[in-house]
């Protein structure tokens, strides 16, 4: 039988979150991934996993390297997935993510394709910002979740989900004749891919600006210093793409977009500097940590198989915008449906459960189990109410008192996860996983992390109800309005 | 290296009899151990359950995933180490002692002459087999 078992050649793993059946089949039995990946095939999966330009400084490293999305990736380093999340953390983590997919796109179609693509408003972002977008369908699932740059005034650059490139080229493809006015240039159109080209570094933690700071020759990190801001830098003597963005809830946080034959000195001097390289197995904790979704698992298809709404996951609110301004784009109507769900729910109104069912919500386990992916979820009356969509247990520090500065010297564990649960459910209510045939306690929680006040960072609140306003996860928000008010 | 006196399955559980109760002890590898990184969890049996040849006796979770133990004998557990679930560092310190997992009564005093030896199990994990598997 054909199975990699990726942690442990042999052992059939519990775990739920790698493959779906379809792949399994495809595949011939083989778990794949052990990082919960895409729910859908790529051409990719079927074929030999490609390298990205550091995957030697991975090696030599000693990292355990895995297949993700279709690429040879580290999984973790010798130190561990537990010790790369708590250095993320305290001090600064450094992450290859030159696999996820690169687009350009220029040109005068530029900007009305990637509004009528994309759900994010792309006529907001001035040079020098960016924004969490979502590519959606038209019944208000999502295609990919996305993010999108504008370093120059010329270039929209998208940077989405490894394992969705070629499906999300397929879409945009296949919209393409319904949009008058785009010029095709590359594949057809008005993009280039520049995944191979470029590749992508992402510092995060507490530390990151200082060692970035520090190893600039000219230039300048982004001004003013928060979140979504952009800006150009030259480092020893390497002209590098600065952005304040990332996928791990840390306030401080940068991506870093080199030409790929710079990569590798790039990656040198950062691990010289002191911070440490991370795998995706950290990668997947923190996002999780920081309540923020995963393609896959809070977005794509349900453990049902049935299209997960956008809206379902709040922090997707950010990445949506009903404006005039914005205008149609391709799910526009059934978001809309969505938000009024939404905002109805939000207020105790839940008459229009039919847009929005379940909604992505934190949970912390409180009996002895840890919940994963597929877990059944119970109510207190015992009614089936969802599923954990993502689920682990994670590491943290111990911190005294107000200031973050203090203490960070003892650690601790908990299971947490993400789960899809009833409209009707919210903060403070009781659940029950089934793990293994067994039930564990478990409550529904505003979120699991918190950005320590840190510029830069601003929850977004959803202003339903103007006196319970809830904060986004740990400084990921997006944006600082309300979507629907842009 | 692995001890010569243990026994093994191709799911990386070592099985051992030991002499003065003639019960088989039961554990995972230095090998699995150091697969599954961070060890976060481990549920074991109880003591008086009966467990069947490669079924599961119980989980051990990694920050990533939880995969089964599977029982290289048949028969009834009698203890259960309690102190590896309590102290989950054991299992990649000391794989092949105080991280045992459970003592078995097997039902068959032949029990382990179908497990590989400590050899054996050195090439196996070296070989495709194990990757394949």
């Amino acid at each position: 039988m054909p199975a990699v078992g990726i942690f442990v050649c042999g052992r059939r793993r519990r775990s739920y979150n790698a493959v779906t059946s379809a792949e399994r089949t495809l595949t011939g039995g083989r778990r794949a991934a052990i990082l919960p990946c895409n729910r859908r095939i790529t051409d990719r999966s079927m074929m030999e996993p490609r390298k990205t330009v550091l995957h030697d400084r991975h090696v030599a490293l000693g990292a355990r390297m895995v297949e993700f999305g279709g690429w040879r990736m580290p999984l973790q380093y010798p130190s561990g997935i537990v010790q790369e999340h708590l250095a993320t953390r305290r001090s600064a983590g450094l992450f290859d993510v030159s696999h996820m997919g690169r687009f350009a796109f220029r040109g005068p179609g530029a900007l009305g394709f990637l509004q009528h693509v994309l759900t994010n408003d792309a006529a907001r972002l001035a040079v020098g910002e960016a924004q969490y977008t979502i590519a959606a369908h038209a019944e208000g699932g999502a295609v990919d979740d996305a993010y999108l740059y504008r370093f120059d005034a010329e270039e929209y650059l998208l940077v989405v989900n490894a394992a969705n490139r070629r499906k999300d080229l397929d879409h945009f493809q296949a919209v393409l004749p319904d949009f008058a006015g785009v010029e095709p240039v590359q594949y057809g159109s008005v993009w280039t891919d520049r995944s191979d080209e470029q590749a992508m570094l992402s510092l995060q933690g507490p530390l990151s600006g200082q060692i970035l700071a520090g190893l600039i020759d000219s230039g300048r990190l982004p001004e003013p210093p928060q979140r979504n801001r952009l800006s150009t830098a030259t480092i020893r003597g390497r002209r590098v793409r600065v952005a304040r963005t990332g996928y791990t809830g840390e306030p401080l946080c940068f991506e870093l977009f080199a030409p790929a034959e710079e990569a590798a000195a790039l990656w040198d001097l950062l691990v010289e500097a002191g911070v440490s390289p991370v795998g995706l197995g950290a990668r997947d904790t923190l996002r999780l940590e920081a309540n923020l979704p995963l393609y896959g698992h809070e977005l794509g298809a349900d453990p049902d198989g049935r299209d997960i709404p956008v809206l379902a996951s709040p922090s997707a609110a950010g990445a949506v915008s009903l404006s005039p301004r914005k205008g149609d784009f391709i799910g526009r109507g059934a978001l809309g449906r969505q938000h009024e769900a939404f905002k109805k729910i939000a207020c105790g109104d839940f008459s229009s459960l039919d847009d929005l069912p379940r909604i992505v919500r934190p949970v912390a386990v409180t009996g002895k189990a840890i919940a994963r992916a597929g877990d059944r979820v119970f109510g207190a009356d015992g009614r089936h109410v969802g599923y954990v969509t993502s689920g682990t247990m994670v590491p943290y520090w111990k911190i005294e008192g107000e200031s973050t500065d203090a203490g960070r010297n003892e650690t601790g564990m908990r299971p947490i996860g993400l789960a899809l649960l009833d409209g009707r459910l919210g903060e403070g209510d009781d659940l029950s996983i089934e793990v293994r045939g067994r039930r564990a306690g478990a409550v529904v929680v505003s979120r699991h992390l918190r950005s320590e006040g840190t510029r830069g960072t601003r929850p977004v609140g959803h202003g339903f109800c103007a006196d319970e306003e809830t904060p986004l996860s740990a400084g990921e928000s997006p944006h600082t309005g309300p979507y629907w008010a842009r | 290296m692995v001890p010569k006196d243990l026994r093994f399955t191709k799911t990386h559980e070592w099985a051992k009899v030991e002499e003065t109760s003639n019960l088989v002890v039961v554990g995972i590898s230095d090998f699995a151990a150091g697969q599954l990184g961070d060890i976060v969890y481990v549920e074991l049996p109880e003591a008086g359950q009966t467990v069947a040849l490669e079924d599961a006796f119980g989980v051990i979770e990694s920050v990533k995933a939880a995969v089964e133990l599977y029982s290289p004998v048949s028969g009834e557990v009698v203890e259960v180490n309690q102190a590896v679930a309590d102290d989950l560092d054991l299992v990649s310190k000391d794989p092949y002692g105080g991280a045992w997992m459970i003592k078995v009564r097997a039902d068959d005093s032949g029990a382990l002459d179908g497990l590989m030896t400590a050899a054996d199990y050195e090439a196996y994990v070296k070989s495709a087999e194990c990757e394949q598997e």
